[in-house]
Parts: structure tokens; C-alpha cells; sequence
């Protein structure tokens, strides 16, 4: 019979790699806001971010954080490419055809970091990805603090962004009612160009956080795409708060599954949460 | 009230894929001016005033404003030149609060440098706006929603406002002070453009009026006189 | 009597196309022929299906892989009972199909992109599912969960060109009756709009249910003799998403929502499939390529152009109508 201490660590790391999850999250929830598309490549451009982050730090010795200051505009910029060119003419068809090209690049990344980098499992070492502190009986790995610490930060960023500036406050608008958004002067083009762009330099930012905590391979990024959905929709589009507490139940989810399944258990749980959530209350516990 | 010709659509052929549903119109508005657009539901009155923001484009014919062809513009470059639409039904972005809501209309770059004072403006003429300026906007009655929509359009520091539909849904007593408010908002130098189903009311408030049927204008000329017009009567007054 | 022949032509020649084709092992053409046309019976039947779903009755499904790997299974594990494969290929259909009709109720309380993502979910949960349930004892097939197919002997290449032969027509028969039939005028509706078709009196959720399962099980029957092929299953192989690439992939070459778009998509994929073969993921990122190229060029697919074509009048005409149509009114 598991005692509840035996739990504690589960629980501890589990409430902590919802940060990760929410920033990995953030991304999927500002474009399906504003496009109501989901990207289906996000995960693995999140992985793309963690293989940035592995050149970074083998090829180039920087510490995978520091790397972000290449990261982060590199992948705002191809964001804004990838919409643009790709993506735009796609949405302006059907939903349903922007899905399937961002079905089409999804396994262009997945196959191409494949082709780059061998279906070999990395990781990423630094000091601190082999420390813990130990509070208590639990020994919690720092990197999972480290990661919750970004994405507050991150989270934080983006919130302030959207409330305060003008460009954020078009994002918001533009996901409520883009016809009117125009009639605001509010190009609903460029509009989808800087929330993919955001939403690409968030995956950055999360590729970092990911490969710092897990070893990974080209095909990690479809399991992150179906917890970062279930984490928006449990959380509700457009809150915060919301997400943030998705992010935190599907880590549970997954560290407890884990505890008492097994590796299957890490990704089943979360996957059949992300069903039932889906069949019983898709608009989330926050949502509208 | 000058003479200077603000806005003018001339002639223009609206489509709906390859169904046509304007022709041949035109019309003026001139500086300082309140015109009435009145017609029957699904006489084309909203195509009309969304071909002029931008948000159609006509197949024939041109739109001017301030001597500028705007005809093929979007809407978005459309609202930069000085003219700014209230939608039909108001569309306020529900989970934006009142303030969120009148601050986005002063997204273009002109409307930005005069927020503030635009701002103060907008709650003079609409002190509940002030009380309720955290208030999510899909929480508010209709009139409240309305008097949202027009202060965001007035954010916008148009020389014209156009205003789709302003009384549909309201009871006749704000109806008739959103009226009052029109007249207010003349007398700082905008000029509106109004369209309305509620034509008896819409004459007596403005200067001059267009009948629009069918996608056709069939009468224009001095409100009141229209008023007067026995086709008018008969049709719309139900006299 | 010339309009009669007419109206039946492409049946006559999908029955004339059958006979030759049914008789092509015994004429001694090269083997490999043989192969790539077992394979373009099984996508043929898997794009048709894929297309009833996305491109009829507005699903757009993403877990075919689900409907094979399950019958897959089913087939495979039957064969340890020691039933026969046959039988069991129509268990496995079967098996499909009451999957799809169990999670039915709860996929298609999930709209649009929810659907999507939602039906994406459930090969993975399958996937994982079978990786530490095992059924019936036995060898594990290479250190991984998977299953060797018993009682295969005996039979024979040619055998399970005929069963691939048999479910590819079967596949292009069951599109054309449900196509020619009220259930397909009734699609059509759902297609265009949900709430529309509710509205006029149409039973959405059943059609859909229809489609779905009819769809789960030919889908399923195709992968469970690609199985009994392979001679072995495994989950990450049988819930593989190249599954739904193929699938999708000749739909949308083809062209989606239109009859004959599958054909024409899966001859072209066939012939990617096996041209790439030695290239391993070069492959899937070729084809991850086409698929993109495809959608931002001709979403409507070499049939779509085809019909696009014949109605303007020539290809000339078609050049000229699109680049006129860029300024032509706007719809709001």
C-alpha cells in the first residue's frame, strides 16, 4: 500500500513539469486562438528547439539557456516565414486544409531532424541538469525547478504583452472577432504572423526546458502535441490561471501514471485524460 | 455645415460570388453632414456600408474619400484614412472589458497620439462607460453595448463615422438618446453616415437621406422632404 | 441503347479492369508486379475510405492507423486460437468497426479541429494499449510486444494478391453505392453544414455513425491482410501514423471528395512508395514535402484540376479565370 510520502515526490515533480507543459502549451493556445488552427507540427518545432539547443551546447559549448538569445529570434523568424508562406494560403482555404499542411510539416521535421541527427535518443548536460535539492525526504532534480521558474517568467511575459501593448491587444482582439479586428485597422495577416512567430519562439523556449529534463529523439514531439492540447483544453483558451493549472494536472498525470504503471503509464494516462476532457467538457474547467 | 463632398460612391455593382446585389449606386456626404441610408431589411444596406469600409470590394464604379480612391483599400488601411465603422449588432470583443474594447479603437497610428484626449471625449458623452470601464463587454445590456461600439469608433479619430443599424434591438427611449448623441458628435466636427431600418426616426434626425430597394437607390434629396414623399409614406410609414 | 452503355461504362470497366487484373498471377508477369499491386489494392481501400470519411461526411479522421493495427491484432490473434486467417481477416474488419461504433459517441461530440486532434489521440492510447497487453501468451517477436501470424502455410503469394484485389474493388464498389444512394445525398449535406443538415431533418449522428463504421471496417479488412502479408505485427508498427500518411496523402493527390480521387492518388503514391523505399525517412519527408506542395497548389487534387478544367473549357481558360478571379467582389 503506497503511502502518501512515497508520493511525494511524484507529485512534487509532476506539479513542476506542468510549467513546462504550460509553456509548451502557450504556443498551441495563441495560434489555435487566433487562427483556430492547431499547428500539429508544434511539438516537434519544440523538439527542433531542443535539437537547437543540443548543437548549441555540443557543437558550441554554450550553456542551452544562454543559447535562447539566438533561439528565440531565429525561431520568431521562421514562425512569421512558416506562416506566411506556408500556412497563410492553407488558412485561407479551409481550417481543415491548414491542419493537413501543418500535418505535412510535422513530418517534415520529424523526418528531417531524423535524417540530421540520427534516430539516437539526446540529452542535454549541464551543471545543473545533475543536481537535486533535497527538501525533506524528496530529492527533486533541479532542472525541474529551473523549468518551472522559465515558464513563470515566460508566462508572465506573454500575459503582459497581450494586456498592455497595442500588437497584444490585436492578437487578443483578432482571436475574439478578426472581421471586427479589421474594422479597428487591425491587419488580420500580420496578426497571424507575429502570434505563429510568438508562438515559435515559445517552442523555443520550451526546447530548451525539454531538453534539459528528458532525453529525446525526433519522434518526442507527437506525445508533447497531444499533452499540450489537452493542457489548453482542460485550461480553457485564453486563461492564464487556466492553463497553467492544465499544465499542472497533466504533469501529475503523467508522474503518477508513471509511479504506478510504468513508462506506458507516463503517456497513457495523460493520452486518455486528453479524451475523456475532450468528450465530456471541451471548453475546459476556466473556459468559456 | 460646408459644401466640400467628404465621401463619394459612384456607381458602383456589388456581387455576392456571382449574385448581384447592388447597382448602379451612388451617394454623397459632405463635411459636417448627418446622411441617412433607410431601407427595408435586405435592401443591401449593410453591403453597401461594408463595401465602403473595405470589407467588399465593388465590381464596378469607385469610392472617394477626401479626394483619395479608396475603392480596392482594405479595411484595415481604410480606417488609417478617417473612416470608421460601428457594425451592425455592435460586435464588441466579448472578453475584452469596456476600456480594453474603446482602447482598441484607437489601434491606428493617428487615432494612437490623441488616446487620451479622444478617451476623455468618449466619457463625457458616456459617463457609464467611466463607472463600468472594467466591465467585460458580453456582460453589459444592449445599450450600454452600443454606446461601447460608438465610443471605440470615435476612438478611432474619424473625420466619418459610419453607423450600421444603431437602434435595432434597443427600446425607443435609448434609442432616441443614442440619437441625441449623434447630433453631439456632429458638433465636434465628425460627420455620420447612418443606416436604419427604423426609417421614420432616421429622417427626422438627419440632414439628408437615401431609399435604398433592392440594391437600388430610389429616392435622395433633403430628410425631411423625404419624409413627406408619399412613396416613403406608403412604404415605410405604413400611413 | 448508346446512353445505356454510357451510364454503365465505368462499371463495365471496373468488372472488365477485375477480370484482368484477377487473372494477371496466372500469366506470368514478374512477381514484383504482383507486390506493388497488393499494396495498391490495400491503399486504394484505405484512401477510399479515408476519403468517405474526410472528404463526404466532413470527418476528418486521423486514426485509420487505429482500424488497422486493430484488426491487425485481431487477425493475428485469432490465427493463436487457431482460426484461420481468412476469418479472421473479417473478424478483424469487424473488430474495427465495433471500435468505431464504441467511441463513436464520444469522437463525435468533438467538433472540427477537436475531432481531428481527438481521433489522433486514439492510435497512440491503441498503440500503448497493446505494447503491455498481451492477449494470448507466447514468443515475443524480437524483443519487442508484437505477434507472429500462425497458420500461414499453405498459402500462397497469389492467395493474398486476390484477397487485396477483392477488398480494393470492394472499396471502390462501396464508395459508389453510398455515393449513388440517399445516404450519400444526406452526406453531402453534413458535409457542407452540420447544423443546416440537423435542421432539414437529417440524422447527423447516424449518418456519421454509418460512414464511420463502414469506413472502420473495410479500412480494417485492408490492413488485417496486410498482415497476414507482413506475417508478424507489432503496436508501433501496426498504429504506425504512416497509416494516415498514405491515406491521406493519395486522397488529397488524388483529389479529396471526389470518387475518383483516391485512384488517382494511390497509383502516385504506390509508385512514390516503392521508388523511395530504400531511402528510409527520406521518404516521409518527401512525402511530408508533396503533401504540403499538393495542399498550397491544388488542394483540389489531379481530379479537382481535371473537373476544374472541363468546366472552364480548356486549360487556357482556366489560367485566364483564376487570374481574374483575384479581383473579382470580395465575399464577406
Amino acid at each position: 500500500m503506497e503511502s502518501l510520502a512515497d508520493l511525494a515526490s511524484p507529485i512534487t515533480i509532476g506539479v513542476l513539469l506542468g510549467g513546462l507543459y504550460v509553456v509548451i502549451a502557450l504556443g498551441l493556445s495563441l495560434v489555435f486562438g487566433v487562427m483556430k488552427v492547431i499547428n500539429v507540427a508544434h511539438g516537434d518545432l519544440v523538439i527542433l528547439g531542443s535539437y537547437l539547443a543540443f548543437v548549441a551546447s555540443t557543437s558550441w559549448g554554450l550553456d542551452p539557456i544562454l543559447s535562447l538569445v539566438v533561439g528565440i529570434p531565429l525561431f520568431f523568424i521562421m514562425g512569421i516565414f512558416i506562416e506566411k508562406f506556408l500556412l497563410h494560403r492553407a488558412f485561407r482555404m479551409s481550417v481543415d486544409a491548414a491542419l493537413i499542411v501543418t500535418f505535412g510539416i510535422s513530418l517534415i521535421i520529424q523526418n528531417g531532424a531524423q535524417l540530421v541527427w540520427t534516430p539516437l535518443s539526446r540529452g542535454l548536460m549541464t551543471s545543473y541538469t545533475l543536481e537535486s535539492l533535497k527538501i525533506g525526504d524528496v530529492y527533486l532534480p533541479l532542472v525541474y525547478l529551473v523549468d518551472f521558474v522559465m515558464a513563470v517568467v515566460v508566462v508572465l511575459a506573454v500575459h503582459q504583452f497581450l494586456k498592455r501593448t497595442y500588437l497584444g491587444q490585436a492578437i487578443t482582439a483578432a482571436s475574439q472577432d478578426s472581421q471586427t479586428a479589421e474594422l479597428m485597422g487591425i491587419n488580420p495577416a500580420r496578426v497571424y504572423q507575429i502570434a505563429f512567430g510568438i508562438a515559435m519562439a515559445l517552442a523555443a523556449i520550451a526546447g530548451v526546458s525539454l531538453a534539459l529534463t528528458f532525453p529525446f529523439t525526433p519522434k518526442s514531439g507527437v506525445p508533447f502535441l497531444i499533452i499540450a492540447f489537452g493542457v489548453i483544453i482542460l485550461g480553457g483558451l485564453g486563461s492564464m490561471v487556466g492553463t497553467f493549472i492544465g499544465g499542472m494536472i497533466f504533469g501529475l498525470s503523467q508522474t503518477l501514471g508513471g509511479h504506478f504503471w510504468g513508462p506506458t503509464g507516463q503517456l497513457l494516462v495523460p493520452f486518455v485524460m486528453v479524451l475523456v476532457v475532450l468528450t465530456i467538457r471541451p471548453q475546459g474547467l476556466f473556459g468559456r | 455645415m460646408s459644401e466640400e463632398v467628404l465621401l463619394r460612391v459612384s456607381n458602383i455593382d456589388v456581387f455576392y460570388g456571382s449574385a448581384q446585389v447592388l447597382w448602379d449606386v451612388s451617394l454623397e456626404v459632405r463635411s459636417g453632414e448627418i446622411v441617412a441610408i433607410a431601407g427595408a431589411n435586405g435592401a443591401g444596406k449593410s453591403t453597401l456600408l461594408k463595401t465602403i469600409s473595405g470589407v467588399i470590394h465593388p465590381a464596378k464604379g469607385s469610392i472617394e474619400f477626401a479626394g483619395r480612391n479608396i475603392t480596392n483599400l482594405n479595411a484595415y488601411d481604410i480606417v488609417a484614412q478617417g473612416i470608421s465603422q460601428v457594425p451592425e449588432g455592435r460586435r464588441l470583443f466579448p472578453e475584452m472589458t469596456v476600456l480594453q474594447n474603446l482602447m482598441i479603437g484607437s489601434y491606428n497610428g493617428k487615432a494612437r497620439a490623441k488616446r487620451e484626449e479622444n478617451l476623455t471625449r468618449v466619457h463625457e458623452l458616456f459617463p457609464v462607460l467611466k463607472e463600468r470601464k472594467n466591465q467585460l463587454a458580453k456582460t453589459l445590456s444592449g445599450g450600454e453595448q452600443q454606446m461601447v461600439a460608438i465610443g471605440r469608433g470615435l476612438m478611432s479619430n474619424p473625420r466619418v463615422m459610419i453607423i450600421d443599424e444603431m437602434s435595432l434591438g434597443l427600446s425607443p427611449l435609448i434609442a432616441s438618446d443614442l440619437f441625441r448623441v449623434l447630433h453631439e458628435i456632429r458638433a465636434r466636427g465628425i460627420t455620420v453616415l447612418l443606416v436604419e431600418q427604423n426609417v421614420w426616426q432616421t429622417l427626422h434626425e438627419a440632414d439628408r437621406g437615401y431609399i435604398i430597394e433592392t440594391g437600388r437607390i430610389v429616392l435622395s434629396g433633403n430628410a425631411l422632404e423625404l419624409c413627406e414623399e408619399e412613396e416613403v409614406r406608403d412604404a415605410y410609414f405604413g400611413v | 441503347m448508346q446512353t445505356t452503355v454510357r451510364r454503365y461504362m465505368p462499371l463495365i470497366s471496373l468488372g472488365a479492369a477485375t477480370v484482368v487484373l484477377a487473372v494477371l498471377p496466372k500469366t506470368g508477369v514478374p512477381q514484383a508486379w504482383l507486390l506493388y499491386l497488393f499494396y495498391f489494392f490495400l491503399f486504394l481501400a484505405a484512401a477510399n475510405m479515408w476519403n468517405l470519411l474526410a472528404g463526404y461526411s466532413g470527418l476528418l479522421a486521423l486514426c485509420p492507423a487505429a482500424f488497422i493495427g486493430l484488426a491487425g491484432y485481431t487477425m493475428t490473434i485469432l490465427t493463436w486460437l487457431d482460426i484461420p486467417f481468412y476469418v479472421g481477416i473479417i473478424a478483424g474488419g469487424a473488430a474495427a468497426a465495433l471500435f468505431a461504433a464504441i467511441i463513436s459517441p464520444s469522437v463525435f461530440r468533438m467538433k472540427g479541429v477537436y475531432f481531428a486532434i481527438g481521433t489522433l489521440v486514439v492510435p497512440e492510447i491503441l498503440r500503448l494499449v497493446f505494447l503491455r497487453w498481451r492477449p494470448v501468451g507466447g514468443e515475443l517477436h524480437g524483443g519487442g510486444a508484437g505477434y507472429m501470424v500462425k497458420g500461414m502455410s499453405g498459402v500462397t503469394a497469389e492467395h493474398r494478391y486476390w484477397l487485396a484485389l477483392a477488398i480494393g474493388v470492394a472499396s471502390i464498389i462501396v464508395i459508389g453505392i453510398i455515393l449513388r444512394s440517399k445516404f450519400g445525398l444526406g452526406l453531402a449535406a453534413i458535409r457542407d453544414n452540420d447544423a443546416t443538415a440537423a435542421s432539414a431533418g437529417i440524422d447527423v449522428f447516424r449518418l456519421k455513425l454509418y460512414s464511420f463504421v463502414i469506413g472502420a471496417f473495410v479500412t480494417g479488412i485492408a490492413g488485417a491482410i496486410f498482415y497476414s502479408h507482413q506475417g508478424y505485427i507489432e503496436p508501433s508498427a501496426g498504429f504506425h501514423i504512416k497509416w494516415l500518411m498514405t491515406a491521406l496523402l493519395a486522397t488529397v493527390i488524388g483529389g479529396k471528395g471526389i470518387e475518383g480521387g483516391p485512384l488517382v492518388g494511390t497509383i502516385i503514391v504506390v509508385i512514390l512508395h516503392f521508388q523511395l523505399a530504400r531511402y528510409g525517412e527520406l521518404s516521409l519527408l518527401i512525402q511530408g514535402i508533396i503533401l504540403v506542395i499538393m495542399m498550397l497548389a491544388a488542394p483540389q487534387g489531379i481530379m479537382g484540376l481535371v473537373r476544374d478544367v472541363r468546366k472552364t473549357g480548356g486549360v487556357r481558360a482556366l489560367l485566364r479565370s483564376v487570374s481574374r478571379g483575384r479581383i473579382k467582389a470580395r465575399q464577406v
